[in-house]
């Protein structure tokens, strides 16, 4: 068994599937225990950082990070370099903070380098600290994560008793220090400037925007918020150099992680590139359970793929997936106005109720689904669904509004033949009406 | 002043959170954490005391309990098992895995079981979705596919 959860008297975390073709982010993180800080070191741990303080200067550090097109893994996508070029107009004191709030219906890649090899995020994030001139760190993590906190602050602590965590690290005169902090389950705090507020310690209720956190974050003072997976990238970025513009195609390089689950034999985390396909990655999973065919991919809650867009890349350009890579499989013994419900009923409990549209039109789109499921719907209730489903983005002031109804148009763009269906009082599935 | 919620051990924890943090205010989740780890739940009167230990408003400190799903206010049961109904889990059929744990403990869903032993809860993903469905007893997860009667009765036998 783990020595390091034992210690920490977690029980075993149950084992799930995890497989990588290119061995970075997922090198140390295949098997289900926590990698402490001996081996960590002892397998090339740390060495980015040695680089980064003795070797490089934060200009350096910045124009490798622009060049590797490393884009923000929190389903942004938003191109890492330029966040924090931004920052430095900024005046110091700036933090840093790490987003772990990882929350997204069907998402639970965070978790693993979180649960297995957290000096990658703790490393990345000091070398993140250095670059960007910020000497406090903070790792928001989600509350339904207990054993990912109580393995966070051991590891900072070995970090710390190491030297690489406190004042002047390896002997420069840079000092960076990480707290975690706690969330108590609101998705919403994933949304930057709601986890600032709640690490605050006030209700998580998104900011205006702008000032961006890079001009007016945490304790108003410039902030950069980054995912897990993004600062995990960094260690690689710097060991790899240059060459890390080998890794996967032009313009999106680096590993990229793919949390699969829904109907696939082996339901995972995968690493691959970003040049594979949607098929190639069901694949990469095993392929549909049970031999049954195709239906639908819910990119968590954000969109929703059919049969035609399997040939998608997993990249950022416009046309793929881009996102946090989450996929969640369904086959044809499922129903997408089912699922669609799902998600509409995540989103009602989930908006923050902050603006008006994002509040009231989350549970009208809940409620005309449920319509749907039950078969009352009628022609009016589909064009009042589209209705709010322009509205409620237009209406929000942050990622969850805009992305609310996204799954819902998707679906009406994707499969109209099932809301059609669902009027005439069919489920092609035969899981509604009951 | 006294406290009755606030024992000595928990103060001990707030009074680390204020300084590891610089603003008051960034202590409360920390505790509010600390107190449902000891008390299952969030006995109403601890707010008070929490709200006179760290001189907050107490409206601030409701505020943010009634705004986290985490915190409740209390339900009398010892143990509380959190069920996932998100997508992942509701494509492995959690609700045949409700009725089992249903039938098993005599709780309901927002209801605790007669013996005061069981609460149930659904709630949105808990990022197992490896392992749907997948369901939260207290701090401890578990992977609900392929688990079969005799495996769910000895977990919910772990605790009593």
């Amino acid at each position: 068994m783990d020595r390091i959860r034992e210690r920490l008297g977690l029980p075993n975390l149950p084992e799930i599937y995890v497989e990588s073709n290119i061995n970075l982010l997922l090198r140390r993180a295949k098997e289900n225990r926590t990698v402490g800080i001996e081996e960590y070191v002892n397998t090339g741990g740390y060495s980015a950082l040695e680089k980064a303080l003795k070797r490089m200067t934060p200009e350096d550090i910045l124009v490798l990070v622009e060049e590797s097109t490393l884009r923000g893994r929190g389903g942004a996508g938003f191109p890492t370099g330029r966040k924090w070029r931004f920052i430095l107009m900024n005046p110091k004191p700036r933090y840093l903070i790490c987003n772990a709030d990882e929350s997204e219906p069907g998402t639970f890649k965070d978790r693993i380098i979180i649960e297995r090899d957290p000096h990658l995020l703790i490393e990345g994030m000091i070398i993140t600290g250095y670059t960007i001139g910020a000497e406090e760190g903070y790792i928001y993590i989600r509350g339904e994560y207990p054993a990912g906190y109580k393995i966070l602050e051991y590891a900072i602590n070995e970090a710390r008793e190491h030297g690489f965590l406190g004042k002047n690290i390896l002997g420069t005169d840079f000092s960076f220090d990480i707290k975690v902090y706690r969330g108590a389950g609101a998705y919403i705090c994933g949304e930057e400037t709601a986890l600032i507020e709640s690490l605050e310690g006030k209700r998580g209720h998104p900011r205006l925007k702008p000032p961006y956190p890079p001009q007016w974050g945490l304790y108003g003072r410039p902030t950069i918020v980054n995912n897990v997976e993004t600062l995990s990238n960094i260690p690689i970025i710097i060991t790899y150099g240059r060459y890390f513009m080998n890794i996967g195609p032009v313009g999106f390089f680096g590993p990229k992680l793919f949390p699969i689950s829904g109907k696939v034999e082996r339901p995972g985390v995968y690493e691959s590139t970003m040049d594979i396909t949607l098929r190639e990655l069901i694949e990469m999973a095993g392929g549909i359970k049970g031999g049954r065919k195709f239906k639908a991919v819910f990119s968590g809650a954000l969109g929703v793929y059919g049969e035609k867009d399997l040939d998608i890349p997993m990249d950022y350009s416009p046309k793929g997936f881009g996102g946090t890579g989450t996929t969640i499989v369904l086959d044809e013994t499922d129903c997408i106005i089912d699922s669609l419900l799902v998600i509409a009923n995540f989103f009602h409990h989930e908006s923050c109720g902050k603006c008006t549209p994002c509040r009231v039109g989350t549970y009208e789109q809940l409620n005309i689904l449920k319509k749907f499921k039950n078969g009352t719907a009628t022609k009016k209730d589909l064009d009042y669904l589209k209705h709010i489903a322009k509205n409620i983005p237009i209406g929000s002031i942050c990622g969850l509004g805009y992305s609310a109804p996204q799954a819902i148009v998707d679906a009406l763009e994707k499969f109209p033949e099932e809301f059609e269906a669902h009027l005439e009082g069919k489920c092609p599935a035969g899981v509604c009406f009951k | 002043m006294a406290y009755k919620y606030l024992t000595e051990d928990i103060i001990k924890k707030i009074d680390e959170y204020r300084n590891k943090f610089p603003y008051k205010e960034q202590a409360i989740i920390p505790s509010l954490h600390e107190i449902l780890e000891k008390y299952r739940d969030i006995p109403e009167k601890s707010l008070e005391e929490l709200a006179e230990y760290l001189k907050v408003p107490l409206s601030h400190i409701e505020g943010i309990v009634s705004f986290y799903d985490m915190f409740r206010f209390k339900k009398n049961a010892r143990h509380h098992i959190r069920i996932c109904r998100n997508l992942p889990c509701h494509l492995a059929n959690y609700q045949s895995l409700l009725e089992k744990i249903k039938k098993l403990t005599n709780a309901d869903v927002g209801k605790s079981s007669a013996d005061g032993r069981w609460y149930i809860e659904l709630v949105e993903c808990i990022g197992s979705c490896a392992i749907a469905p997948a369901f939260l007893i207290d701090n401890d997860l578990y992977d609900g596919s392929n688990l079969t009667d005799e495996e769910l009765k000895k977990i919910l036998e772990k605790y009593k």
